[in-house]
């Protein structure tokens, strides 16, 4: 999985949170994004499904879905990955 | 951004110990305005169960800037910001009728949730069609103000 990808959403993520103290450095590619670890919540999740949806033309439908996609940097990096591939 | 006005009266059981509506009482407040509001919509709560959805509040707020007393009667504007994402944001006035002074304001923000608890990340194509009249309707200018 291309780094540069990981990296970019980690920036996505902390602009379209305004997490004005947090690094991508500080965001782990497998650490948990809500709950314990970055301690996101689900209105959060629900500012990243626009973000997301803006940047890269993906749709996150429900929290179904989401509690797959959003459980790390890297799982979020794949989905990304494979919606950008079904698309082309 | 229009609001949309209803009215009711301080009732006795709203008064704490001195003299002044309890901070609680507000937020009862705020749901009369809602439900005035979305009852002229079909969009009560009842009728976002029959779609299959609920709509639990989230994020609420509130500032009080002069106490509400016994007998006065009140008016409480509500309106609904047009949705960035999956959620409803209502924004509440309450002011006095007899010199629509501001007493206090406030917002609440709801999500939604499928009956067997899938929170929706994108508002569906038949909640967006129910939902639309109301953006119409607020969508006019506010004559009230």
């Amino acid at each position: 999985m291309p780094d540069d990808l990981v990296l970019e959403l980690k920036k996505l993520i902390i602009a379209t949170l305004k997490l004005e103290e947090v690094t991508p450095e500080d965001i782990a590619d497998d650490g948990q994004l809500f709950g314990t670890g970055l301690g996101l919540d689900s209105i959060d999740a629900l500012e990243l499904v626009v973000a997301l949806e803006k940047t890269y033309g993906v749709a996150i439908p429900d929290s179904e879905v989401g509690e797959r996609v959003f459980r790390s940097v890297n799982t979020l990096a794949q989905f990304v990955k494979e919606q950008r591939t079904k698309s082309n | 951004m229009r609001y949309d006005e209803t009215e009711l009266r301080v009732r006795f059981n709203e008064v704490d110990s001195w003299g002044m509506v309890w901070h609680g009482h507000y937020i009862s407040w705020f749901e009369v305005g809602r439900m005035a509001l979305l009852g002229k919509f079909h969009l009560l709560p009842q009728d976002f169960t029959q779609m299959g959805y609920i709509a639990p509040v989230v994020d609420l707020k509130c500032v009080f800037k002069e106490p509400a007393r016994l007998d006065e009667e009140m008016l409480v504007r509500t309106t609904v910001l047009k949705p960035t994402k999956a959620a409803l944001t209502f924004r509440f006035e309450v002011l006095r009728k007899s010199d629509r002074k501001l007493m206090a304001a406030g917002e609440e923000t709801q999500v939604l949730l499928t009956l067997d608890g899938r929170m929706l990340y994108i508002i569906p194509q038949d909640l967006r069609q129910r939902l639309q009249p109301l953006f119409d309707y607020l969508e006019e200018p506010d004559s009230s103000a």
